[in-house]
């Protein structure tokens, strides 16, 4: 908005001039003033990063060739006297429990993302004009996703016991008695945590897609019903492509997110029964702290990180072409 | 256009039917909170929504350890990881808020600091779980783990990019012509900051840390992480009230649960104009 007017007064300008690539651009002593300035303000967030992602990775990388465990008694910068260089990645591609749970992942992923998606959507429809009592209902939308997600885990954890009121209104709607154990089977264990996953993160996909939503002009709406187009057509010609972006970016963000998935699951089932509903996060935590092969987990962590930056790096790009447009 | 009735009544019993499914898990343990432990039922036959006595006992019970109701007494009561909870969101608030803050005015203004915006994003993206190693032995060696700092620092840092970006999308939204006429005046340029723009986004900034202390305050795996026993937090703590215990615990956690949820709701419906912008790094506005 204010851009053009910043560039109007080149004195001013945070901007230098750009006036040939080689040239190096002459500083206005306020320019000067304001880059060494810039300095010092970042310095903290620097500090906070190389604190905890430059130096940490450089570790992580360092302990990730070696046999190193907490057990053994060596300090960890003595990790080199067990250098084994790519043994622990050799052993990611033989280690069945670490693709099973990775594959558990996967299908956690690809069921509730899009079915948290759907959702969304259609409630995004929902909200998309003004009604009464919309703001209420709109606040009470929002609701799950501010529940500490380690309390939502308990509160499903409740309603899934078998005798607990999942199986009550089941019962209720269908008129027959329905027992179903529904954590300590190994199928409905991962429905259960899926569906409260959909509960704690649809809000999440409703409130980004609403907002996506709230930017369709509402004149080109007026004109294509003056011209025909029923709802169907409005939404999948004018709507749609409009939210493209938007859409792009909240599947990204909760893919991502989903791909974390911990607290939970974790509460309501532990991983189990047996390695049920065990993701990569619980599988990464039991080596952690049950087996303690840091080093192994330092090479698992690195690994994943890899296959989760290529899946970001897009996410980046369609939020920073978001950004460009919003400034624009 | 006048719309046809037929669709409102459609939409408003969609809405309430969603409004029903996303009340009914928080209703539950809300009424569950207020039973007492009669009433927690284990049989399906007497399973009822509304308790029957309604009970300050469970309340009771996770504060003094003990109730006359339920004779099991514990000698861990939920004082000190709600002062745990409290103590480490409210630091790790401050620490990223103001990094975030003095950062993002940087990059906004100055174009400085051209990895950060990135920077802080990947630290976003990463699973915690799969970069804690490194850190869990940063922290065995610099004697952070399990202290209030320790886990208040960590809080401060991977909440950064949301204070950095939320205060980014502010920083980007203030006119600019007042800075410049106060730069005229012969202000410097710290002083345009600290005495022109920093007042200006003072609501702004307000939300961001309620919106960063709403995050720090949800986290479970880094305090699981990262604390043992002196400095856990209510998620940590609640989650091993069923270890220790025979059996469930039911309306003891509920009403635990019922505490640890209530200010992120209250909070997080305070800034609900900011959400979409914070959740997105200022990729959208609402």
């Amino acid at each position: 908005m204010t851009d053009s007017v910043v560039n109007a007064s080149p004195g001013l300008s945070p901007r230098p001039a750009k006036s040939g690539r080689k040239k190096k651009p002459v500083l206005t002593p306020l320019e000067r003033e304001g880059k060494k300035l810039g300095l010092y303000m970042t310095l903290p967030a620097q500090l906070l990063l190389l604190f905890i992602v430059a130096f940490p990775l450089c570790m992580q990388v360092y302990v990730s060739l070696t046999w190193w465990t907490p057990l053994d008694g060596t300090k960890w910068y003595d990790a080199y006297e067990s250098l084994n260089w790519f043994g622990n990645y050799g052993d990611i591609f033989d280690d069945s429990k670490f693709w099973g749970s990775l594959a558990r992942t996967f299908l956690i992923v690809v069921v509730v993302v899009p079915a948290e998606f759907m959702l969304g959507l259609g409630l995004a429809m929902l909200f998309a004009d003004k009604f009464p009592g919309k703001r209420v209902f709109y606040s009470i939308m929002l609701m799950p996703m501010m529940i500490v997600p380690a309390v939502a885990g308990y509160m499903f954890f409740m309603l899934f016991q078998s005798s607990g009121p999942i199986n009550d209104i089941l019962s209720a709607i269908t008129g027959t008695r329905i027992d179903m154990v529904w954590l300590a089977d190994r199928d409905l264990a991962m429905v259960s945590v899926m569906i409260a996953d959909i509960w704690q993160w649809t809000p999440l996909m409703f409130l980004i897609l609403l907002a996506g939503m709230v930017g369709v002009p509402e004149d080109q709406m007026k004109a294509a019903t003056l011209l025909g187009a029923n709802a169907w057509h409005r939404f999948w010609r004018i709507v749609l492509p409009r939210m493209k972006t938007v859409m792009i970016i909240a599947l990204v963000i909760r893919t991502v997110e989903c791909f974390k998935i911990f607290d939970i699951l974790y509460v309501m089932t532990g991983g189990g029964p047996g390695v049920a509903t065990k993701s990569i996060s619980v599988y990464i935590l039991d080596l952690t702290f049950k087996d303690l092969e840091w080093s192994y987990v330092a090479a698992i962590g690195l690994f994943i990180l890899f296959f989760l930056s290529l899946i970001a790096l897009v996410g980046i790009y369609y939020m920073q072409a978001a950004q460009k447009k919003a400034e624009a | 256009m006048p719309k046809p009735i037929h669709s409102y009544i459609w939409r408003y019993a969609l809405i309430l039917v969603a409004v029903g499914l996303a009340l009914l898990p928080v209703a539950w343990m809300a009424t569950m909170a207020f039973k007492p432990h009669t009433e927690w039922a284990t049989s399906a036959a007497d399973l009822h929504w509304w308790p029957h006595e309604e009970t300050w006992a469970n309340f009771e019970f996770i504060f003094t350890g003990q109730t006359d109701a339920v004779n099991i007494t514990h000698e861990r009561t939920a004082g000190k990881p709600i002062l745990a909870s409290l103590v480490t969101a409210l630091l790790g608030t401050l620490i990223a808020v103001v990094a975030g803050t003095f950062g993002a005015y940087a990059v906004s203004r100055f174009k400085v600091g051209a990895n950060l915006p990135i920077g802080v994003l990947q630290l976003r993206l990463f699973p915690p779980m799969a970069v804690m190693i490194p850190v869990m032995i940063m922290w065995v060696f610099i004697g952070a783990m399990d202290t209030w700092w320790g886990l208040s620092l960590i809080y401060g840092i991977v909440t950064l990019p949301f204070a950095f970006w939320l205060m980014k999308t502010f920083f980007d939204e203030v006119p600019r012509e007042i800075e410049e006429a106060a730069l005229v005046e012969g202000c410097s340029w710290f002083r345009v900051f600290w005495k022109v723009t920093l007042p200006m986004v003072k609501a702004a900034i307000a939300s961001t840390a309620l919106f960063v202390f709403i995050l720090n305050w949800s986290d479970y795996v880094i305090a699981l992480l990262l604390t043992r026993k002196d400095w856990v937090t209510i998620p940590v703590y609640m989650n091993s009230l069923s270890n220790v215990m025979s059996g469930q615990m039911y309306g003891a956690k509920a009403a635990l649960g019922l505490i640890a949820a209530l200010p992120p709701v209250v909070f997080g419906i305070a800034i609900q104009k900011y959400l979409v912008r914070g959740l997105t790094f200022g990729a959208l506005k609402q």
